[in-house]
């Protein structure tokens, strides 16, 4: 019997916690995660300093002669959603479509160009030649994209506090309460998995093509996108939490198991 | 007990055929010479041994267990087609990373001892983008080697080293099968280097294995011939050629004769024909002639 090898036992466990935390190891050491992180904090900061600086001027159409007044915000969390006693804005409204919701878009960026990044430089068949499982690749790879996306969420949310106080804006929260306000972040943060298995999906079938991965991430969390807002509005409750959860479990879950199938299917190098 | 045992492999690439019907048999404890053409199927079997690429059929054990058993596969160290590293990340970080992928405990240490197997240990705080060719495949090795893999799998791993990387890779092969537990299957076209240091040899020409045999047996199957120089080159080689069935020039400028025979009746025969030889040997051919033979299908 000298000629056996005995071989460790490596259960799911193990394996899940080294990949997680390679994983891990490459977000921390990553200039794109503290780019797009302190993107997040600046973006909302900027933007509510400057539209409430142009608040009132008005900007004419050369053509028509038509004149546009530029609103600026007039509560802090405009940036997070609208409240539910809150006016339409007139004119132009940035805050419309530039709010913390945009998240949902920019992890796209992180979660393709992470994956890609293991297809280019040949790192995944380092993973999955040793004992890593595809499925272990998908779960780590959800997670990171997930921890990353609360990241941007959260970071968003202090620029948001931080510009309304420079701004001099509102805090009021009118007829809803703090408990809301953290309900609605928390849902927004629940909802991320949804995103990030879409975005895991298509970065997996599209390996090291990273510019295909973000075009048809951006492309597929476009259809998402505006339900964000429905789902997940300023005054959420438990019940918004439990559903973007639960909905989220699901899409990791389902989309999850498809990415492991494209995995298992094709070439990994 | 057989580190790898391939039956019956096949992979298709649509209508191509990369491999058909493999099989293939290395010992443990062997280092494994596989060779053969460009695109003849080397780095597909490899890639699937690895478990990189679906298989079309066949099977493939490692150590007696399926290939995609997790434990088995755990002990594998792989170098194929680029090292795997993060071009941004320095040597010691990619280096790191991989040892948190296989679990190491003593990390850091054990990165540290394998850096210094590869003689990179100066090298480690640059960035593997910054590295030269000889590096990055140094560092690719030290990928491979690290967590002390029972199997390593190695396609081309000589290339673009200098002499001293080339013995200091001959040298850690040998070492890593001193134990005879840790098995070696290794690509390169660089034939006679891979001759110093292979155990097995394993032929493959258009996806099929045509031949596989120890190092003993290819010393055995490598014809003996008889080398020599005059001073009328072609007259002798016109000669000889009348006497003798196969008389071929080799690129040194020698007449070789490859029929059964001795030095002495060579030159014999050509002193009676006005003939002086000037210098005479006894080799025989390597495995770089011997494999050229066998894509000619010569014996």
């Amino acid at each position: 019997m000298e000629n056996m090898v005995v071989f460790e036992n490596n259960s799911f466990g193990k394996r899940l916690k080294s990949m997680v935390k390679v994983d891990f190891r490459r977000m921390c050491k990553s200039k794109l995660f503290y780019i797009l992180v302190v993107s997040a904090l600046i973006m909302p900061i900027l933007m509510t300093v400057m539209m409430t600086m142009m608040d009132g001027s008005v900007t004419v159409n050369q053509q028509t002669g038509e004149e546009t007044v530029m609103q600026g915000p007039e509560n802090t969390w405009q940036n997070i959603g609208t409240l539910p006693d809150g006016e339409e804005m007139g004119g132009m409204d940035v805050f419309a479509m530039c709010n913390i919701n945009m998240m949902f878009m920019i992890v796209a960026v992180f979660t393709c160009l992470f994956i890609s990044d293991d297809f280019r430089s040949g790192y995944a068949k380092n993973l999955f030649t040793v004992r890593a499982k595809k499925s272990d690749y998908v779960i780590s790879k959800i997670f990171a994209g997930f921890v990353c996306g609360a990241c941007l969420l959260i970071a968003y949310f202090i620029g948001s506090m931080l510009g309304g106080a420079m701004a001099g804006l509102s805090f009021s929260l009118g007829e809803l309460n703090p408990i809301n306000l953290v309900m609605c972040i928390l849902a927004k943060i629940c909802l991320m998995p949804v995103f990030v298995s879409i975005f895991v999906l298509i970065s997996v079938a599209a390996k090291q093509k990273a510019w295909l991965s973000i075009c048809g991430s951006l492309g597929g969390g476009m259809i998402l996108f505006m339900m964000v807002s429905m789902i997940t509005p300023l005054n959420s409750t438990f019940i918004n939490v439990i559903l973007c959860l639960v909905g989220g479990i699901l899409f990791a879950l389902g989309l999850g198991a498809a990415s492991n199938k494209v995995l298992k299917k094709s070439s990994l190098v | 007990m057989n580190a790898v045992e391939i039956k019956n492999l096949s992979k298709n690439f649509g209508e191509k055929q990369a491999v058909c019907g493999l099989d293939m048999t290395v010992p443990m404890g062997a280092i494994y010479g596989f060779i053969g053409e460009n695109g003849s199927g080397k780095s597909t079997t490899e890639k699937m041994i690895c478990g990189l690429i679906p298989t079309s059929g066949g099977t493939i054990k490692l150590y007696g267990k399926d290939y995609k058993d997790i434990d088995v596969r755990a002990s594998i160290g792989v170098l194929i087609e680029s090292p795997g590293c993060f071009p941004g990340l320095t040597v010691w970080d990619n280096m790191m990373l991989q040892a948190t992928n296989l679990s190491i405990p003593n990390a850091e240490e054990e990165v540290i001892k394998t850096l210094k197997l590869v003689r990179m240990e100066g090298a480690a705080g640059n960035k593997y983008k910054n590295c030269s060719l000889g590096m990055k495949q140094r560092v690719g090795i030290a990928m491979a080697l690290l967590g002390n893999p029972t199997l390593l799998v190695l396609d081309e791993p000589l290339n673009g080293l200098d002499a001293d990387g080339m013995r200091i890779m001959r040298e850690i092969f040998l070492d890593i099968i001193k134990d005879g537990k840790r098995t070696i299957i290794v690509s390169s076209h660089l034939l006679g280097e891979l001759q110093k240091v292979a155990t097995h040899y394993g032929i493959i020409r258009h996806g099929k294995m045509i031949c596989e045999m120890t190092a003993d047996e290819l010393d055995e199957n490598c014809r003996t011939y008889i080398g020599l120089k005059s001073d009328e080159l072609n007259r002798t080689k016109t000669l000889l050629g009348c006497k003798y069935s196969r008389v071929e020039e080799d690129e040194a400028g020698y007449i070789r004769v490859y029929d059964l025979t001795t030095p002495e009746e060579i030159v014999t025969y050509l002193y009676e024909n006005g003939i002086c030889v000037t210098e005479l040997m006894t080799d025989k051919i390597g495995l770089e002639e011997y494999y050229i033979d066998l894509m000619k299908g010569g014996k």
